[in-house]
């Protein structure tokens, strides 16, 4: 099943109430906030009310918000490798 | 006398143009990982035999592991995931010619620096500094070691073996930050302790109202200090790079 990725570049400050009511029906709350919605005639009519606000492209499947956050936290860049008081000892 | 004089200038002069002159030499002679010839050989040879003396056997050794790099450039991947849909961080594996040549005269040299990553964010470092890390390492207590896998430069006083620069997220792809083979180096942190900043008072006011609230913070940092750093030379580098060693392992 195809869906669609939202994302809301522009703000809707100052405008109609009908496009500001239509994002958040969306779930898109902020700028560069991303949604992923199926692909039905329902979306693509509320993605057109506010065309000029988004940025649109159609994925396989859906992220959930951890999968997004994940995929831009960087490596930790460390690891222990020994614990205070444990045996073994480092050659 | 007058023949022995003009010899004796000829022979200023053609040392004085042997060299370019100093603002024109590079400041400092640099190791990707990225396999450019060009890069490598823009480096005079003056310059890399300038800083130390590189003795015959050295030099024997460097030729002669040239020579069997070509069979194993192809390295097995270090690479650990996490998960289907963390970010994806390279680490190079791979020895390129200009490791090749010049990894033996970095390791020469007596003291390294480091810039690791940690969480993302780059630390300059060399062995015995004390870090103050700006946040509370969770999972840890003093006398703790840390190894510091994530580096981007590894360098002494005339060499930098530098990592490829980091490509930009967009969209659909996410950042991607190359890092030097974690087999390279062997970077050692000792947690120290726990160092927490004064405490701090944010006053909360509302219009028309006498009252002020008063909000405190006080945060806790980890401290930690460079116990260890060395860059491993290219024999025991290829070594762990042809027996496929890679992630955690003891020295």
């Amino acid at each position: 099943m195809a869906y669609f990725r939202i994302t809301l570049l522009r703000s809707a400050i100052g405008l109609p109430l009908k496009s500001r009511q239509t994002l958040s029906a969306l779930g898109l709350k902020k700028r560069m906030a991303t949604v992923y919605h199926p692909v039905t005639q329902t979306i693509a009519g509320q993605i057109m009310r506010v065309k000029e606000l988004v940025d649109v492209a159609e994925v396989a499947e859906p992220k959930t918000v951890q999968q997004m956050r994940e995929a831009r936290r960087p490596d930790p860049g460390y690891y222990v490798e020994k614990t205070y008081g444990s045996g073994d000892r480092i050659v | 006398m007058a023949l022995l004089a003009q010899s004796l200038k000829r022979c200023l002069l053609e040392t004085r143009y042997a060299l370019p002159p100093t603002f024109l030499l590079p400041f400092r002679a640099s190791i990707t990982t990225v396999s450019q010839t060009l890069e490598t050989r823009n480096i005079p040879e003056p310059l890399l035999q300038s800083g130390q003396h590189v003795s015959s056997d050295l030099e024997e050794k460097l030729k002669t592991s040239a020579a069997d790099a070509a069979a194993n450039s192809s390295a097995p991947s270090s690479k650990t995931k996490t998960g289907p849909y963390a970010r994806e961080d390279k680490v190079a594996t791979s020895i390129t010619p200009s490791i090749q040549r010049l990894l033996p005269l970095l390791h020469s040299q007596p003291s390294h620096y480091i810039t690791a990553h940690l969480h993302g964010h780059p630390y300059l470092l060399t062995r015995g500094d004390t870090v103050r890390l700006p946040f509370l390492m969770p999972k840890v207590q003093p006398g703790d070691i840390l190894r510091l896998n994530r580096a981007t430069h590894i360098g002494s006083r005339d060499y930098t073996l530098k990592a490829p620069e980091p490509t930009k997220g967009t969209r659909d792809v996410p950042k991607k930050i190359h890092y030097l083979d974690d087999r390279l180096f062997v970077c050692r942190a000792r947690v120290i302790g726990v160092e927490s900043e004064p405490m701090r008072v944010m006053k909360k006011t509302k219009r028309r109202q006498r009252y002020v609230r008063h909000v405190f913070s006080k945060h806790k940092f980890t401290v930690i200090k460079i116990s260890d750093l060395d860059v491993r030379s290219l024999e025991d580098y290829q070594k762990r790079v042809k027996g496929g060693k890679a992630g955690p392992d003891l020295n």
